[in-house]
């Protein structure tokens, strides 16, 4: 949409390049800033910016957004106790899923870089295959394959493990399973870069100095990589906070996280001002958050 | 679609976000497209997505007649009907009109129908509050709730009766409903009802109550909608209660009757259809078109709009207030007036409506199940949901995310 630049923008560049001087380093460097600016800016700030002054207004008797006498009521009405429960559970199963994203991913990253030889890129674009199904259709699938007639327990009953179906779909095993499937590329592709990125001779260099394998690993390996563990698990965390999609089609009835929540009150509530507050604490945790974690990686990484 | 995509969330969560309504639109779209099979209506769905970005509203502005002609027209002379603008925009549900509709009405009037698609309500709401003035359409197909709100926000235009005759097909109780009194900003179109569908072969006793809905005995088993309004309804019918409530002693009243149900449901579910064919749950709380699904992949599944009373809705034919060209838009909703097509529609998506001329045409299987088609006495008993002012609405939605959370 704006993201073509029209005459009048071609002419005040030219018009900013004259000022100053022949295409400078500087000028060039804000050209090619630019798509990435406004594309951050329209899509991104721009949204931040009306949804942070929807929040401080309210419905007005006819059901539309009034910023008459803007307010912070939307915030204090955030903090109800009966949330709490929705709200623990996103960082549970978005942790969850952090964690089991990294500790299978890892491996399979380590795996790629180390041993992946020639095959290396079919390998990632392996990874990142699944993204060539819509989100929507793979969950669909593990519905189809978890549920109580579903392929998992028509195996396990057809080979007398169980007698009667287990209801596997509708539970927290099943959101964690589904996030951290849907989560998993996102880890590996960082993890992969750091990790093959590490020279290699840093860790041979360590094993010349009688270092075990392991050790190896935990004390060279594991720490020139924290970076890309840091991304996997950002990476991994901010999205399973935010998504109420798994949860809706794979969860039961006490699967319920904050960000269905924010839905709900959006669609059903018809509450915009109060949802785009419940949003924006939503996203204040999520930033506090990464903030935190960036600290400590630079506390850990240049010590 | 904006509304969903709340602003400060990646890309990909918008993403799935736009996904996810196209799984929304799943129900419906699945009940409204009985007639046609899995692929049309895919290719449907693509049209849809693609027609997206296409709004009418590009239409040259000058184009666009004063939206006062229509209602401007005085007690009409025996026969000048002002002539008809040359193009229609219509706003639709995906696959909600018969087969043929859409080219006999432009081969007999001569104005080209451009046919817009929504996925799912909040889209169409969204789209249709657009600029105040229903985003650029001529005609669309809201529920009947939002009639009301509708007239007060001016969104839509009063009607020209004289421009439809074809009215008179309507039968009588319909002429005037409690939501638009002498259907004065909108015509009926479709109606439904929600009760629950089960499977007998997991349950055989024939259920009449919604009691069944909170018997432990199907512990883990039953699901019900993954939707505020109906679920309150559910559990205020149980109670004798409105579904319309505004009393906060009732409304906590229904809460806790629904508080009591959570543990013995399976999921709230956004695919009765999927879940109750799957074998998944014996039984679920269910849209009757939803029912009408069902039965094409179960054929025994059973639907019952409970002893205690259930919840009817309809959707409505409107002329938004911005419409480009009003006088089309009255041309068609007369024209799906007509017995012939609106029986040729309801035969072809499989819902019936309050077009009493259309009844003789109207295949048995549809006009005979008193399911899809209730006896008047039956049909009194049932209630709509009404339109809840914000302030009365926020007392559900506290209540809602308190039960969900």
């Amino acid at each position: 949409m704006t993201a073509t630049a029209t005459p009048a923008d071609q002419s005040r560049n030219a018009a900013l390049g004259q000022t100053r001087g022949p295409l400078s380093d500087r000028v060039t460097g804000g050209v090619l800033l630019l798509p990435g600016v406004v594309w951050l800016v329209v899509l991104f700030l721009l949204p931040l910016g009306i949804m942070a002054v929807i929040s401080l207004g309210s419905v007005d008797p006819g059901g539309h957004v009034s910023l008459a006498q803007p307010s912070l009521d939307n915030y204090g009405q955030a903090f109800r106790p009966e949330y709490f429960p929705a709200f623990v559970r996103s960082l549970y199963y978005a942790g969850a899923a952090t964690v089991l994203s990294l500790a299978i991913g890892y491996p399979v990253a380590y795996w790629i870089s180390r041993h992946g030889g020639r095959r290396k890129i079919l390998l990632l674009i392996l990874v990142m295959l699944p993204f060539w199904t819509s989100w929507l259709i793979r969950t669909y699938a593990w519905m189809i394959i978890l549920r109580d007639n579903g392929i998992v327990n028509s195996l396990l009953v057809g080979a007398g493990v169980i007698d009667e179906p287990i209801p596997i779909l509708n539970s927290d095993f099943a959101v964690i399973l589904g996030m951290t499937y849907g989560f998993l590329p996102y880890a590996i592709l960082p993890l992969f870069v750091s990790i093959d990125r590490l020279d290699e001779s840093l860790v041979q260099a360590g094993r010349d100095l009688y270092a075990t394998g392991r050790g190896a690993f935990l004390h060279v390996t594991l720490p020139l990589t924290m970076p890309g563990i840091v991304a996997a698990a950002l990476l991994t965390f901010i999205p399973a906070l935010g998504d109420f999609v798994t949860p809706d089609l794979l969860g039961g009835t006490d699967t319920t996280t904050i960000a269905k929540l924010v839905q709900v009150i959006f669609t059903s509530g018809r509450d915009w001002p109060y949802g785009s507050a419940l949003g924006f604490l939503l996203m204040a945790v999520t930033i506090a958050g990464t903030l935190l974690a960036l600290r400590s990686l630079r506390r850990e990484v240049i010590g | 679609m904006t509304e969903r995509n709340l602003p400060g969330i990646s890309f990909d969560e918008a993403l799935e976000q736009r996904l996810k309504q196209a799984n929304w639109s799943r129900r419906e779209f699945l009940a409204r497209v009985a007639a046609f099979g899995a692929a049309a209506a895919l290719t449907q769905l693509l049209i849809a997505c693609g027609q997206g970005g296409a709004s009418p509203t590009a239409a040259p502005p000058t184009e666009a007649p004063p939206t006062t002609t229509a209602v401007a027209t005085p007690t009409p002379a025996p026969t000048p009907v002002p002539t008809p603008e040359k193009e229609l925009f219509v706003y639709n549900w995906d696959g909600y009109i018969g087969e043929n509709t859409v080219q006999q009405f432009q081969d007999k009037y001569g104005i080209k129908v451009k046919y817009d698609l929504f996925p799912d309500e909040a889209t169409q709401i969204t789209t249709l509050q657009k600029g105040g003035n229903g985003g650029g359409y001529d005609v669309s197909y809201p529920a009947s709730t939002w009639v009301q709100s509708f007239t007060t926000d001016g969104i839509i235009q009063k009607l020209d009766h004289s421009l439809i005759p074809n009215l008179k097909n309507l039968s009588a109780p319909w002429q005037n409903p409690g939501y638009d009194p002498d259907n004065g900003y909108s015509v009926p179109n479709f109606w439904w009802t929600t009760g629950f569908a089960w499977d007998p072969h997991d349950i055989s006793k024939d259920l009449t109550s919604w009691d069944a809905l909170w018997d432990p005995a199907y512990d883990n088993h039953m699901a019900m909608l993954d939707d505020m309004r109906e679920c309150f309804g559910a559990a205020a019918f149980r109670l004798h209660l409105s579904p319309n409530t505004k009393d906060l002693g009732e409304l906590d009243q229904i809460l806790t009757m629904l508080q009591q149900q959570k543990p013995l449901l399976r999921l709230y579910t956004q695919d009765d259809i999927g879940d109750l064919t799957s074998g998944t749950l014996w039984l679920t709380h269910a849209w009757s078109g939803d029912w009408v699904q069902m039965t094409y992949d179960k054929p025994r599944t059973k639907y019952v709009i409970p002893a205690e009373g259930a919840v009817k809705g309809n959707d409505v034919m409107v002329v938004l207030s911005g419409a480009p060209h009003p006088i089309a838009a009255h041309l068609w909703i007369d024209f799906n007036l007509d017995a012939d097509v609106s029986a040729a529609n309801t035969n072809y998506i499989g819902y019936m409506g309050p077009n009493e001329a259309a009844l003789a045409k109207i295949d048995d299987y549809i006009k005979t199940d008193p399911r899809l088609n209730p006896p008047p006495e039956v049909l009194a008993e049932l209630i709509e949901l009404e339109y809840l002012a914000p302030a009365d609405l926020d007392q559900y939605t506290n209540r809602w995310t308190a039960l969900r959370a």
